[in-house]
Protein backbone atom coordinates (compact mmCIF):
# COMPACT_ATOMS: atom_id res chain seq x y z
CA UNK A 1 0.00 0.00 0.00
CA UNK A 2 1.45 3.33 -0.69
CA UNK A 3 1.53 6.24 1.13
CA UNK A 4 0.36 8.72 -2.12
CA UNK A 5 -1.94 11.49 -0.88
CA UNK A 6 -3.90 13.66 -2.36
CA UNK A 7 -2.81 16.62 -4.81
CA UNK A 8 -5.61 19.20 -4.10
CA UNK A 9 -3.42 21.80 -3.05
CA UNK A 10 -2.02 21.86 -6.75
CA UNK A 11 -5.27 22.06 -8.11
CA UNK A 12 -5.66 25.58 -9.71
CA UNK A 13 -8.80 27.22 -9.38
CA UNK A 14 -11.60 25.68 -11.80
CA UNK A 15 -14.59 28.10 -12.08
CA UNK A 16 -14.62 32.31 -11.79
CA UNK A 17 -17.47 31.61 -8.50
CA UNK A 18 -14.61 30.13 -6.74
CA UNK A 19 -12.71 32.86 -7.42
CA UNK A 20 -14.80 35.35 -6.96
CA UNK A 21 -14.18 37.78 -3.99
CA UNK A 22 -18.15 38.56 -3.65
CA UNK A 23 -18.98 34.92 -3.61
CA UNK A 24 -16.74 34.15 -0.87
CA UNK A 25 -18.16 37.42 1.28
CA UNK A 26 -21.42 35.89 0.76
CA UNK A 27 -20.44 31.70 1.50
CA UNK A 28 -18.53 33.41 4.49
CA UNK A 29 -21.59 35.27 5.95
CA UNK A 30 -24.12 32.80 5.15
CA UNK A 31 -22.41 30.27 7.02
CA UNK A 32 -21.93 32.61 10.02
CA UNK A 33 -24.98 34.31 10.15
CA UNK A 34 -27.27 31.31 8.89
CA UNK A 35 -26.88 29.24 12.39
CA UNK A 36 -27.52 32.34 14.16
CA UNK A 37 -30.82 33.36 12.65
CA UNK A 38 -31.92 29.84 12.76
CA UNK A 39 -30.76 29.79 17.00
CA UNK A 40 -32.61 33.01 17.18
CA UNK A 41 -35.71 32.11 15.41
CA UNK A 42 -35.94 29.26 17.17
CA UNK A 43 -35.39 30.63 20.81
CA UNK A 44 -38.33 33.71 19.69
CA UNK A 45 -40.38 31.28 17.80
CA UNK A 46 -40.29 33.33 14.48
CA UNK A 47 -41.28 30.98 11.96
CA UNK A 48 -41.74 32.37 8.68
CA UNK A 49 -44.99 30.53 8.33
CA UNK A 50 -46.69 27.84 9.69
CA UNK A 51 -47.56 24.85 8.17
CA UNK A 52 -50.28 22.62 9.07
CA UNK A 53 -50.26 19.38 7.45
CA UNK A 54 -53.57 17.61 7.43
CA UNK A 55 -55.06 20.35 5.96
CA UNK A 56 -52.41 21.81 3.63
CA UNK A 57 -52.95 24.98 5.06
CA UNK A 58 -49.66 27.29 5.23
CA UNK A 59 -50.47 30.80 7.64
CA UNK A 60 -47.96 33.32 7.94
CA UNK A 61 -45.58 33.73 10.61
CA UNK A 62 -46.44 31.02 13.86
CA UNK A 63 -49.78 29.70 14.21
CA UNK A 64 -51.04 27.33 17.05
CA UNK A 65 -52.69 23.91 16.12
CA UNK A 66 -56.19 24.55 15.76
CA UNK A 67 -58.68 21.88 17.44
CA UNK A 68 -59.30 19.04 15.02
CA UNK A 69 -56.64 20.39 12.43
CA UNK A 70 -54.09 17.90 13.16
CA UNK A 71 -50.91 19.22 14.25
CA UNK A 72 -48.48 22.70 12.63
CA UNK A 73 -45.70 22.34 11.57
CA UNK A 74 -42.93 25.40 12.18
CA UNK A 75 -39.56 24.15 11.11
CA UNK A 76 -40.19 24.92 7.11
CA UNK A 77 -40.81 28.03 8.50
CA UNK A 78 -37.61 28.53 10.97
CA UNK A 79 -35.59 27.12 7.81
CA UNK A 80 -37.16 29.22 5.34
CA UNK A 81 -36.55 32.50 7.72
CA UNK A 82 -33.01 31.42 8.11
CA UNK A 83 -32.54 30.91 3.89
CA UNK A 84 -33.63 33.95 3.48
CA UNK A 85 -32.63 36.59 5.96
CA UNK A 86 -29.43 35.00 5.83
CA UNK A 87 -29.69 35.46 2.12
CA UNK A 88 -30.58 38.74 2.42
CA UNK A 89 -27.80 39.62 4.95
CA UNK A 90 -24.95 38.11 3.35
CA UNK A 91 -26.36 39.99 0.04
CA UNK A 92 -25.64 43.29 1.66
CA UNK A 93 -22.34 41.76 3.11
CA UNK A 94 -21.02 41.58 -0.58
CA UNK A 95 -21.29 45.04 -1.13
CA UNK A 96 -18.68 46.08 1.38
CA UNK A 97 -15.57 47.08 0.87
CA UNK A 98 -13.44 44.35 0.53
CA UNK A 99 -10.84 45.49 3.26
CA UNK A 100 -13.86 44.83 5.22
CA UNK A 101 -15.04 41.76 4.72
CA UNK A 102 -11.47 40.25 4.40
CA UNK A 103 -11.42 40.61 8.00
CA UNK A 104 -14.51 38.26 8.75
CA UNK A 105 -13.26 35.58 10.97
CA UNK A 106 -12.97 32.14 9.55
CA UNK A 107 -13.06 30.89 12.68
CA UNK A 108 -16.53 31.71 13.22
CA UNK A 109 -17.42 29.68 10.32
CA UNK A 110 -17.25 26.55 12.34
CA UNK A 111 -17.33 28.13 15.67
CA UNK A 112 -20.84 28.58 15.41
CA UNK A 113 -21.97 25.51 14.47
CA UNK A 114 -20.47 23.45 16.91
CA UNK A 115 -21.61 25.94 19.55
CA UNK A 116 -24.85 25.58 18.26
CA UNK A 117 -24.95 21.98 19.53
CA UNK A 118 -25.38 22.75 23.32
CA UNK A 119 -27.60 25.22 22.68
CA UNK A 120 -29.95 23.03 20.29
CA UNK A 121 -29.37 20.39 23.27
CA UNK A 122 -30.59 22.48 25.92
CA UNK A 123 -33.30 24.21 23.53
CA UNK A 124 -35.07 20.14 23.10
CA UNK A 125 -34.73 19.64 27.43
CA UNK A 126 -38.86 19.57 27.16
CA UNK A 127 -37.73 16.22 25.56
CA UNK A 128 -34.79 14.83 27.27
CA UNK A 129 -36.14 15.54 31.27
CA UNK A 130 -39.96 14.29 30.04
CA UNK A 131 -41.30 12.68 33.15
CA UNK B 1 -7.19 2.46 -1.07
CA UNK B 2 -4.14 4.51 -3.00
CA UNK B 3 -6.80 4.77 -5.66
CA UNK B 4 -9.08 6.53 -3.90
CA UNK B 5 -6.40 8.45 -1.59
CA UNK B 6 -4.69 9.90 -5.00
CA UNK B 7 -8.57 11.39 -6.41
CA UNK B 8 -8.71 14.59 -5.92
CA UNK B 9 -11.01 16.08 -3.10
CA UNK B 10 -12.25 18.92 -4.28
CA UNK B 11 -13.96 17.02 -7.05
CA UNK B 12 -16.62 15.70 -5.02
CA UNK B 13 -17.59 19.15 -3.32
CA UNK B 14 -20.20 19.61 -5.86
CA UNK B 15 -21.44 16.59 -5.85
CA UNK B 16 -21.91 16.90 -2.11
CA UNK B 17 -23.50 20.12 -1.79
CA UNK B 18 -25.79 18.83 -4.88
CA UNK B 19 -26.97 15.46 -2.94
CA UNK B 20 -27.57 17.26 0.60
CA UNK B 21 -29.46 20.16 -1.39
CA UNK B 22 -31.97 16.88 -2.96
CA UNK B 23 -31.87 14.73 0.26
CA UNK B 24 -33.07 17.30 1.92
CA UNK B 25 -36.15 18.31 -0.33
CA UNK B 26 -36.65 14.79 -0.28
CA UNK B 27 -36.87 14.58 3.68
CA UNK B 28 -38.54 17.57 3.27
CA UNK B 29 -41.07 15.98 1.80
CA UNK B 30 -42.26 13.25 3.64
CA UNK B 31 -41.71 15.02 7.08
CA UNK B 32 -45.06 16.05 6.59
CA UNK B 33 -45.80 12.22 6.83
CA UNK B 34 -43.71 11.73 9.52
CA UNK B 35 -45.63 14.46 11.52
CA UNK B 36 -48.69 12.94 11.03
CA UNK B 37 -48.21 9.07 11.00
CA UNK B 38 -45.11 8.80 12.94
CA UNK B 39 -44.63 10.91 15.36
CA UNK B 40 -47.72 11.28 16.76
CA UNK B 41 -47.96 7.74 17.74
CA UNK B 42 -44.22 7.86 18.96
CA UNK B 43 -45.59 10.51 21.38
CA UNK B 44 -48.34 8.45 22.46
CA UNK B 45 -45.90 6.15 23.25
CA UNK B 46 -44.05 7.74 25.44
CA UNK B 47 -40.59 8.07 23.16
CA UNK B 48 -40.09 11.20 24.29
CA UNK B 49 -36.10 11.19 23.98
CA UNK B 50 -36.19 9.68 20.60
CA UNK B 51 -39.08 12.32 19.78
CA UNK B 52 -36.11 15.23 20.88
CA UNK B 53 -33.80 13.30 18.89
CA UNK B 54 -35.60 13.49 15.57
CA UNK B 55 -36.20 17.51 16.74
CA UNK B 56 -32.24 17.73 16.95
CA UNK B 57 -32.26 16.03 13.62
CA UNK B 58 -33.79 18.55 11.49
CA UNK B 59 -32.24 21.27 13.77
CA UNK B 60 -28.58 19.82 12.56
CA UNK B 61 -30.24 19.51 9.01
CA UNK B 62 -30.84 23.14 8.53
CA UNK B 63 -27.49 24.60 10.33
CA UNK B 64 -25.67 22.00 7.72
CA UNK B 65 -27.65 23.61 4.91
CA UNK B 66 -26.31 26.98 5.73
CA UNK B 67 -22.66 25.75 5.60
CA UNK B 68 -22.78 24.39 2.04
CA UNK B 69 -21.35 27.61 0.04
CA UNK B 70 -18.58 28.17 2.44
CA UNK B 71 -18.05 24.35 2.09
CA UNK B 72 -18.56 24.18 -1.22
CA UNK B 73 -15.61 27.28 -1.33
CA UNK B 74 -13.21 26.40 1.00
CA UNK B 75 -12.80 22.81 -1.13
CA UNK B 76 -12.76 24.71 -4.57
CA UNK B 77 -9.80 26.94 -3.09
CA UNK B 78 -8.24 24.13 -1.61
CA UNK B 79 -4.96 25.63 -2.30
CA UNK B 80 -4.85 28.49 -0.50
CA UNK B 81 -3.93 27.55 3.28
CA UNK B 82 -5.99 30.07 3.91
CA UNK B 83 -8.35 28.06 4.42
CA UNK B 84 -7.11 24.90 5.95
CA UNK B 85 -8.64 24.97 9.26
CA UNK B 86 -12.05 26.14 7.98
CA UNK B 87 -12.14 23.92 5.61
CA UNK B 88 -11.46 20.74 7.69
CA UNK B 89 -13.80 21.87 10.09
CA UNK B 90 -16.57 22.90 7.94
CA UNK B 91 -15.91 19.21 6.24
CA UNK B 92 -16.25 17.29 9.64
CA UNK B 93 -19.19 19.16 10.85
CA UNK B 94 -20.69 18.19 7.72
CA UNK B 95 -19.73 14.15 8.05
CA UNK B 96 -20.72 14.23 11.31
CA UNK B 97 -23.70 15.75 11.06
CA UNK B 98 -24.37 13.33 7.59
CA UNK B 99 -23.90 10.22 10.06
CA UNK B 100 -25.94 11.68 12.91
CA UNK B 101 -28.61 12.27 10.59
CA UNK B 102 -28.73 8.82 8.47
CA UNK B 103 -28.66 7.14 11.93
CA UNK B 104 -31.20 9.10 13.95
CA UNK B 105 -33.78 8.66 10.79
CA UNK B 106 -33.01 5.11 10.62
CA UNK B 107 -33.68 4.10 14.00
CA UNK B 108 -36.94 6.49 14.00
CA UNK B 109 -37.96 4.45 11.13
CA UNK B 110 -36.97 1.07 13.04
CA UNK B 111 -38.98 2.57 15.71
CA UNK B 112 -42.21 3.21 13.96
CA UNK B 113 -41.33 3.63 9.96
CA UNK B 114 -43.62 4.27 6.87
CA UNK B 115 -45.55 1.09 6.41
CA UNK B 116 -45.87 0.28 10.11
Amino acid sequence: MSTTTSTTRATPTPSSLASSTKFKTFAITFAIVGPVIYMVGLFFNWPLFTFHPATNRIALGWEAARSGEGPNMTWYGWTATTLLAGSVVSFLATLLPETMTRKIPLILVWLIPFLAIPYLAWDLRQWWFHP
Amino acid sequence: MTRFRAVPAAGYATAICVLWILTFIVGSYIYTKYRIYIRIPIEQAGYWKTQGFFDFKEHVASIALTLLPAYWFFWKNAHNPQYDTARKMVTVYLAIACWFLFIVGHVLNNVRGFGS
